[in-house]
């Protein structure tokens, strides 16, 4: 237990509710993310090249001093492109992922409450966008976008809009689940019966729980949206070339995977490790809101915090 | 016990005879697999202005569906609920807020009835903060003022519900249901979910509350002594209607209906002498199910005394020798054999 709930977020996390206690977080699990996110912003600062700029007179280097981890065919560092890698993915990533959690949020919620025919409507339209993979779906909008009409979209735009019209049908399912578990809650009508307006309650007593789970999906989540904006790229589809990035790099070092597959494996391996660490974050959280059998040192943590709120309880029921 | 709230009896008061609640031919049904639920069939009822008014039946008589169709949780099929004079669907579609200040409703589970992840500070501040009253040191104040109001000590404002006992979670809902100020608070059975040791507590609560707010409290409850001891005015409901009614002693005391003895000779009796030798019916079998009431009488298939005559028509709530109005055809008109 947190001794105050005054100490945690208000909204996002009650203390020792179903929510994540961010006291108890795994910061190793939470550590590569943090990393990527680091690099992603700083990486102005942390790159030692033009990660664009052509050198001829130094194409395709071993590891040295100036070019910490070589070079590719133009003679571009690549530490600096795998470093301007991270930065693309990772605000693509995140305008993606916001984008898509509105959407999602919005049109879950919408269903959830209201109900009735709206929802009907609005549950056949997430559904049609779950019964395709995401990735497929963004393919196909990718397709529709590269079209004449679209021309006012740059690529990278274009690549956001597709993968967040992929994207956002999970989070309107999951959303409108909580939105329905919640509403059968009776401190709703208690709410209600103190004259709150639906607004009120949605903003102040559903919303909370949305958040709480969608933004948890979320972090699971931003690891395939980091593979999927390589996928794209990679297909040609995303990043147009000058830009450094992950998928662009695998592509462009494909040629030369006999003589130099370093310029495959690196980016390769920051993609895999970002997956990775996402995935773990997920887990983590996943982890502390799935109920599980106890053993060993968490279960004599437990009871100890057990005891402890008794104890509380029946020292305030003695002043009381 | 609080014998006050029995003195000062507002029923028998002259002066207040304007009715805070006004319930007419109220039917609340509802449409399931098997059919049409008659939870409430045909419901009048009055409570006065300063009242405190029990409404007793078995499980599944409609007590609760008509407690929550009073203050507006339930729709009604039919009939209408006057507030204060004021239609209460008119008044809720009109003035939601202005409503909620002068009616308002206890939960039965107290937990239930509050955001698990508010703690009890801002569970209690949360009316005042819809009603967009007073600053948050203002609405600090008034919550303190409540907590005393309810005798819950200060420490347990920054705690969470779950970690309150039974008592205190009860104790905090009817705060918070005090925080607007209203003038009737209906509830439903908050005694259910407490141990049978603080249930004097919190009837003694709700009678001192009463008489130092002048509030009018509706009490839904299955539990008849509280009910007796604390009561001005009693409705005895059964299968989604009104059985007896009438001012809470003297119906205590001499009950008309077949159905309200039944209820009353269950209460075991706390003198051991009185315990040995009193009378009891006993009622055999379960209520019937309100998908299909019983023709005539709806209490004539338990009934110790029916007669071929309770099964031809149902009777309607007229006047008997407590002073009141029982439903029953054999009211007073000898006392029952069997009793």
């Amino acid at each position: 237990m947190t001794s105050s709930p005054c100490s945690s977020i208000r909204g996002f996390a009650a203390p020792g509710g179903s929510d994540i206690q961010f006291s108890k977080l795994p910061w190793l699990v939470l550590t590569p993310a943090l990393v990527f996110v680091f690099v992603g912003v700083f990486a102005p600062f942390l790159m030692t090249h033009d990660p664009a700029a052509q050198d001829y007179t130094a194409i395709l280097k071993s590891p040295s001093l100036s070019h910490w981890l070589g070079t590719d065919y133009l003679g571009r560092d690549l530490w600096s492109r795998i470093v301007g890698g991270a930065r693309t993915s990772l605000v693509a990533m995140a305008f993606v992922l916001v984008a898509a959690l509105v959407i999602g949020v919005v049109i879950g919620s919408i269903a959830g409450y209201v109900g009735g025919l709206v929802e009907t409507i609005l549950i056949s339209l997430i559904d049609i966008a779950l019964a395709l993979p995401s990735l497929v779906i963004a393919l196909a909008l990718m397709g529709v976008f590269l079209g004449e009409n679209f021309d006012w979209l740059s690529d990278y735009w274009k690549m956001v809009l597709a993968l967040t019209l992929a994207w956002w049908a999970n989070y309107a399912r999951m959303s409108r689940a909580v939105v329905i578990a919640e509403l059968q809650q009776p401190y709703i009508e208690a709410a209600r019966v103190m004259g709150a307006s639906h607004l009120w309650v949605f903003a102040r007593h559903i919303l909370p729980h949305v958040l709480g789970l969608v933004v948890v999906y979320a972090s699971a989540d931003a690891g395939a949206l980091v593979l999927a904006i390589a996928t794209l790229s990679f297909l040609g589809l995303g990043v147009a070339p000058p830009t450094p990035e992950w998928g662009q790099m695998l592509v462009d070092g494909m040629s030369y995977i006999e003589e130099y597959p370093s310029l495959v494996v690196i980016p390769g391996l920051a993609l895999t490790a970002v997956v990775v660490s996402f995935n773990l974050l997920g887990e983590a959280f996943a982890l502390q809101k799935v109920p599980r059998v106890l053993k060993g040192r968490l279960l004599r943590r437990k009871r100890a915090a057990r005891k402890e709120e008794d104890l509380a309880r029946t020292k305030a029921e003695s002043q009381a | 016990m609080p014998e006050a709230a029995l003195t000062e009896n507002p029923a028998s008061d002259p002066t207040a005879t304007a009715a805070a609640i006004d319930v007419e031919d109220l039917k609340v049904h509802f449409r399931t697999s098997a059919g049409r639920v008659r939870a409430v069939d045909g419901v009048d009822l009055n409570v006065k202005i300063g009242a405190f008014h029990g409404i007793v039946g078995e499980s599944g008589c409609g007590k609760t569906t008509l407690a929550r169709a009073i203050v507006g949780l339930q729709s009604a099929t039919a009939g209408r609920v006057r507030i204060l004079g004021r239609d209460r669907a008119e008044w809720q579609s009109q003035d939601r807020k202005g409503f909620a200040r002068a009616v308002q409703f206890i939960f039965q589970d107290p937990l239930g009835s509050m955001s698990r992840r508010q703690s009890v500070q801002q569970t209690m501040e949360e009316p005042l903060r819809i009603h967009g009253m007073g600053n948050a040191r203002e609405r600090r104040r008034k919550v303190e003022e409540l907590l005393e109001l309810v005798a819950l000590p200060a420490s347990v404002l920054d705690r969470l519900p779950r970690s309150l006992s039974g008592g205190q979670r009860q104790r905090v809902s009817i705060a918070r249901a005090l925080a607007l100020d209203p003038e009737v608070l209906v509830c439903d059975e908050p005694l259910s979910a407490l141990d049978v040791s603080v249930r004097a507590q919190i009837v003694n609560l709700f009678a001192r509350l009463q008489a130092q707010l002048d509030l009018t409290i509706v009490i839904v409850a299955h539990d008849l002594a509280i009910v007796r001891e604390v009561c001005s005015a009693v409705t005895v409901m059964y299968l989604g209607r009104v059985a007896e009614e009438g001012v809470a002693r003297p119906l205590f005391a001499d009950p008309a209906h077949p159905y309200s003895q039944a209820l009353l000779f269950a209460v075991p009796s706390p003198d051991p002498r009185v315990e040995a030798t009193r009378s009891r019916v006993l009622l055999e079998g379960d209520p019937p199910s309100p998908l299909n009431p019983p023709a005539g009488c709806r209490f004539s298939t338990r009934c110790p005394v029916a007669v071929g005559e309770c099964r031809a028509s149902e009777p309607t709530l007229r006047g008997v020798r407590h002073g009141g109005r029982a439903a029953c055809l054999l009211a007073d008109r000898t006392r029952h054999p069997v009793l």
